[in-house]
C-alpha cells in the first residue's frame, strides 16, 4: 500500500520534471515539502521498483522510428512461453504480451514492432514468423493516432 | 541533432538521477557541464524529440488495472466514437489501425469493474457494440527506450 505522501510524489513526477538546475526543490515546494524529504521518498519508490522507467520519453516519429505495427499472433498455448520469450528478444519489439483469444478474434500473443519504415516492419515481422514457426498472424499498422498521453495517477484523490 | 545530443538522449531515457542537481550529475557522466545539458535538453524538448521527462509507472504496481480494447467502428461513427473514448482520462493511447477491428485503445482504471462499466457506457453512447476487452495475462516485454 502506498502512503498519501508517496502518492503525492508519484503525482508530482508523472508529468514533466522542470528543466531547471534544481527541479526537485521546485517540485517539493509545490507540495509544501523540503527537497530532502522529497528526494528520500523518490529514492524509496525507486528502490521498491515502483517506477518502471524514470527518464525521457521520446517521440519515435521524430527520432527516426516512424513506423509501428501491432502484430497479433496465434500461438500454440503449450509453446507460448518459449515463443513469447523469442519474440521479446527482438530489438524492434517494444512490448510483448499474452492475451486471451475472443470469439471472432483468435489471437493470443501481441507484439509492438517499431522500425524506420513499414517495409522494415514487415521484414522484421517476417523474421519473427520464421524464427518462431508461426504463420497465423495479423499485422495492424497504425493509420492515425487518435490519442497519446501518459496516465495521471492519484490526481483525483 | 549531433552526436552529443544522441549520447544525451541515450543516457537519460532511464535511471534519471535522483539527487539535488540531476542535470549536473548527467553532465558529469557525459563530460558536459550542467548549463550545456540543460540547454541541449531544452532544445530537444522544443523541437519535439523529447515528449516529456519524468516517471513512468506500471499501472499494476500502483494498484490500477490496464487493458487493451479493440472496436469495430463504422466510418460514419468514427468521430463520435473517438470523442467519447478519448474523453476518459484512463484512455492513454488510441489508434486507428488497418483491420476490421479498426480502433485500438488502452484503458487504465482503479479496477476491472470500472473498465467494464466504462466500456458498457461507451457502447450505449455510441451504438458501437463490438468492443473487445483484452487484458494481458502475461507480460513478456515492456521497453520504451530507443537507441539513437
Amino acid at each position: 500500500m502506498l502512503t498519501e505522501i508517496e502518492k503525492k510524489v508519484i503525482a508530482a513526477i508523472q508529468g514533466d520534471i522542470p528543466l531547471e538546475a534544481n527541479p526537485y526543490e521546485i517540485l517539493a515546494e509545490g507540495l509544501g515539502m523540503e527537497e530532502e524529504a522529497f528526494l528520500g521518498i523518490l529514492k524509496s519508490l525507486d528502490e521498491k521498483k515502483l517506477i518502471r522507467r524514470y527518464g525521457a520519453t521520446l517521440r519515435h516519429q521524430k527520432s527516426g522510428f516512424s513506423a509501428n505495427a501491432m502484430v497479433a499472433w496465434k500461438a500454440p498455448e503449450e509453446k507460448i512461453q518459449e515463443i513469447g520469450e523469442t519474440m521479446a528478444g527482438f530489438e524492434a519489439v517494444s512490448h510483448c504480451y499474452r492475451r486471451d483469444p475472443k470469439p471472432g478474434w483468435p489471437y493470443n500473443l501481441y507484439t509492438m514492432v517499431h522500425a524506420r519504415s513499414q517495409d522494415s516492419c514487415r521484414d522484421i515481422v517476417g523474421q519473427m514468423a520464421q524464427k518462431t514457426g508461426l504463420s497465423d498472424y495479423s499485422m495492424l499498422f497504425s493509420i492515425r493516432e487518435l490519442k497519446k498521453t501518459s496516465m495521471r495517477y492519484f490526481e483525483t484523490e | 541533432m549531433d552526436d552529443l545530443d544522441k549520447k544525451l538522449l541515450n543516457s537519460i531515457q532511464s535511471g534519471f538521477p535522483i539527487c539535488s542537481r540531476p542535470y549536473a550529475a548527467i553532465g558529469e557522466m557525459l563530460d558536459m557541464d550542467e548549463a550545456e545539458v540543460l540547454e541541449r535538453l531544452k532544445k530537444l524538448k522544443a523541437s519535439g524529440i523529447i515528449r516529456r521527462i519524468g516517471g513512468n509507472f506500471g499501472p499494476e504496481n500502483l494498484g490500477y488495472f490496464s487493458t487493451l480494447c479493440a472496436a469495430k467502428v463504422p466510418e460514419e461513427k468514427l468521430e463520435v466514437f473517438t470523442q467519447t473514448v478519448n474523453a476518459y482520462p484512463g484512455v492513454t493511447h488510441n489508434y486507428v489501425r488497418e483491420n476490421d477491428w479498426n480502433v485500438w485503445f488502452t484503458f487504465i482504471e482503479p479496477s476491472r469493474e470500472v473498465i467494464a462499466r466504462n466500456l458498457e457506457e461507451i457502447a450505449e453512447k455510441t451504438g458501437v457494440t463490438e468492443i473487445l476487452n483484452l487484458p494481458a495475462t502475461h507480460v513478456f516485454k515492456i521497453r520504451a527506450k530507443f537507441s539513437l
